[in-house]
C-alpha cells in the first residue's frame, strides 16, 4: 500500500461509560491516525457501538476525554462533531424511509449550504448555483456508489444492502474527515460485503477520509484494516496490526472461548 | 343545476377552513413526526390574541385606521405563537427528544390542556371578535347563466386565496429549500438528523413557530367568521378526519381532504339528508374517515407505510 499514514487526528483516552450499575466500557484508550483504517473488533455485547457513540457524542461517558485535532472534549455533542467534520453510519439503519435517495444524501450537504431560506425559495441569484454545486457533489457520490438507478426512488422501498449504501454516501456527503461506520456489513451477504469492502477502501484511497469501522467480522476487519483495537466486556484486550491481533491470546480466548 | 353548484361551492369554502386547521396538523406531523393534539389549542390560542390585541391596539395607543391596528394586532398575536413554540421546545420537546411518537403525542396533550386554560387567563373568555375587514355581502355571479344567478360569499372566496397561498408558499418551502428538507428529515429520524449535524432545537422551533402562524390565519378567519370563543379549540376535532382522509405527511392531501369533506358534507346533507331524516353533516367526515383507516390507512397522498419485517 502506497498510502501516507498520518499522525494521530482522534485520541481516545480513558473512556469509562455506565448505564446505572452495568459497565458498558471500563477504562478503554486508543488513538486513530490520520488516512488509516482503524477498527474496533469484538464479539456482541463488547461495547463497540457504545465507544462510537461516546465519539460521536449520543452517549456522554463518565470518565475520560477525547481529543480531536489537538482539541481536547469531555464529552461530545452530536451536532458539534458534525460540524467538526465527523460523519457516521448506523448500525440499525438511521435513513429518512419516506425521502428519495437524492434527498437522504443531499441533507448530508445541509451544513454546508449557506444561502439563506428566502432565497432558497425563491432560486434567486447564489442559492439556485449553490444548490446544483451540492447537487452535482451528490450525483457523484451517487455514481461512486453505484446507485444511480435509484435516485428517485424512496430509501424505504430499497433493498437492505443498498440501504446500507445510502448511509454511507449520506455521511460521505459531508466531506468528512473522519468517518465512523457502525457495522456496515451488517446482514449482507458475501457479495454485497465485498462491494462495501471496496467502497470502503475506495474512500480511504480516494478521499483520504480517516476510517473508523466496527464489526464483528474478523475475516472482513483483518484484510482492510492498518490497525485494530478488540474490546471485551467493555474492556480493551488487543491493540494493534492485523496480525498482531490475530496471535494475541486473549483475542483467541474471547472469540473462540478457552478449554477450561 | 344553480342550486347544485352553490352547494358544491359552498362545501369547497367550507372545506378550505378546514384545511386550514388540518394544514397546521400536518406541518408539525410531517417535521417532527408528532402528532400534534394542541393544534386546535393553538388555534384558540391564536385566535384569542388576535381578538385582544385587535381591541387593545386602538384602545392604548390611539391608532385609529383599522388596517394598521389589524397589522399590528396581527404581528402582535404572531410574536405571541413564536414565544409559545419557543416555550414548548424549550420546556416540553428539548427534553423528549429520540422518544416515542406516543409519548410526544401525550406530551401535545398536556400542551392542549395549558394552552386552553392560559389563553383564556390572559386573554379572557368572553366571545370576542374579529374584524379584520372581510367582506360580509355575498357576490352574485354568473347570472346570465343561470336563473337568479349563484350566491357566493365574497368572505369564503377571500379565506380561499389566503388558504392557497398559504399552501404554495408552505409546499415551496418544504420542497426547494434545505431548511425544509432538514425539517423532513428530522421526522423521519431524530437520531441520524442529529449526526449530520442538522440542530434538532432550532428545527422544533421553527416548526413550531410555522404552525403557530398557520394557527393564527386559521383561528383569524374561523375567527371574524363565528366569533372567537372555546368551541373554536374544538374546530381541530372536524379537522381530523380531513388529516386522516388527505394523508398525515401531505401538504396538498390536508387541502384536498378538506375539499373533499367540506363538498362531501354539504352535498351529502342536501341531496341525500331528505331520505334518512338529515344531520349527515356531522358524521359524514368521520365514517369518511373510517371508511379510509380501514382500506387506505396512509390517507390520499401520504406517504406509503412500509415496514420490513
Amino acid at each position: 500500500m502506497s498510502k501516507v499514514i498520518g499522525d494521530v487526528i482522534l485520541d481516545v483516552q480513558n473512556i469509562s461509560l455506565r448505564f446505572g450499575g452495568v459497565k458498558a466500557l471500563t477504562d478503554i484508550s486508543f488513538n486513530v491516525k490520520e488516512h488509516e483504517i482503524r477498527s474496533i473488533i469484538g464479539p456482541n455485547g463488547a461495547g463497540k457501538s457504545s465507544m462510537l457513540n461516546c465519539i460521536n457524542g449520543v452517549y456522554t461517558p463518565q470518565e475520560g476525554s477525547i481529543t480531536f485535532r489537538g482539541q481536547k472534549f469531555d464529552h461530545m455533542n452530536s451536532r458539534q462533531v458534525a460540524e467538526m467534520g465527523i460523519a457516521r453510519t448506523f448500525q440499525n439503519l438511521a435513513l429518512f424511509k419516506g425521502m428519495s435517495v437524492i434527498d437522504n444524501i443531499m441533507t448530508g450537504r445541509n451544513l454546508k449550504i449557506k444561502s439563506n431560506i428566502l432565497m432558497q425559495a425563491l432560486r434567486v441569484g447564489p442559492a439556485a448555483r449553490e444548490e446544483e454545486e451540492h447537487r452535482e457533489f451528490v450525483e457523484h457520490i451517487i455514481d461512486f456508489l453505484e446507485i444511480q438507478a435509484f435516485r428517485k426512488t424512496p430509501v424505504g422501498q430499497l433493498p437492505y444492502g443498498l440501504q446500507k449504501r445510502v448511509d454511507l454516501g449520506r455521511a460521505l456527503a459531508m466531506e468528512p474527515q473522519v468517518l465512523l461506520l457502525d457495522e456496515p456489513m451488517a446482514g449482507m451477504n458475501l457479495e454485497e460485503k465485498q462491494d462495501m469492502c471496496r467502497f470502503i477502501l475506495d474512500v480511504n484511497d480516494e478521499f483520504g477520509t480517516t476510517i473508523v469501522l466496527i464489526e464483528h467480522d474478523m475475516g472482513v476487519v483483518m484484510d482492510i484494516s492498518d490497525r485494530v483495537v478488540v474490546l471485551d466486556y467493555g474492556k480493551k484486550i488487543g491493540d494493534g496490526e492485523p496480525e498482531e491481533v490475530r496471535n494475541n491470546e486473549d483475542v483467541i480466548r474471547a472469540y473462540l472461548g478457552t478449554s477450561h | 343545476m344553480g342550486f347544485f353548484l352553490e352547494t358544491l361551492i359552498g362545501g369547497l369554502m367550507a372545506g378550505m377552513l378546514y384545511s386550514l386547521v388540518a394544514l397546521g396538523f400536518v406541518l408539525i406531523y410531517k417535521a417532527s413526526g408528532v402528532f400534534n393534539f394542541a393544534q386546535g389549542a393553538m388555534v384558540l390560542f391564536a385566535a384569542l390574541a388576535m381578538a385582544r390585541f385587535g381591541e387593545w391596539v386602538p384602545l392604548y395607543t390611539g391608532i385609529t385606521s383599522p388596517l394598521a391596528a389589524n397589522l399590528i394586532a396581527f404581528a402582535l398575536a404572531a410574536g405571541v405563537m413564536f414565544l409559545v413554540a419557543w416555550v414548548v421546545e424549550y420546556l416540553v420537546l428539548r427534553h423528549l427528544v429520540n422518544q416515542e411518537g406516543t409519548t410526544l403525542l401525550m406530551a401535545t396533550l398536556g400542551i392542549t390542556y395549558f394552552l386552553d386554560g392560559l389563553g383564556q387567563t390572559i386573554f379572557g373568555s368572553d366571545i370576542y371578535k374579529i374584524d379584520v375587514g372581510m367582506p360580509k355581502e355575498p357576490l352574485m355571479a354568473f347570472q346570465s347563466m343561470f336563473e337568479g344567478g349563484l350566491l357566493i360569499s365574497q368572505e369564503d372566496l377571500v379565506a380561499a386565496v389566503i388558504a392557497a397561498a398559504l399552501v404554495a408558499a408552505l409546499s415551496i418551502f418544504f420542497q426547494k429549500t434545505s431548511t425544509g428538507r432538514a425539517l423532513r428529515a428530522v421526522a423521519d429520524d431524530h437520531q441520524a438528523a442529529q449526526s449530520i449535524g442538522i440542530p434538532l432545537n432550532r428545527i422544533w422551533v421553527i416548526v413550531w413557530c410555522v404552525a403557530g402562524v398557520v394557527a393564527l390565519v386559521a383561528g383569524m378567519i374561523w375567527g371574524s367568521k363565528l366569533g372567537v370563543q372555546f368551541s373554536l379549540s374544538t374546530v381541530a376535532l372536524r379537522a381530523l378526519p380531513v388529516v386522516i382522509l388527505g394523508g398525515l405527511t401531505s401538504v396538498p392531501g390536508a387541502i384536498i381532504g378538506g375539499l373533499i369533506i367540506g363538498v362531501g358534507e354539504k352535498l351529502s346533507e342536501v341531496f341525500l339528508g331528505p331520505y334518512v331524516g338529515g344531520g349527515i353533516e356531522i358524521w359524514f367526515a368521520y365514517v369518511l374517515a373510517l371508511g379510509f383507516l380501514l382500506f387506505r390507512p396512509q390517507g390520499l397522498f401520504g406517504e406509503k407505510i412500509i415496514d420490513r419485517v
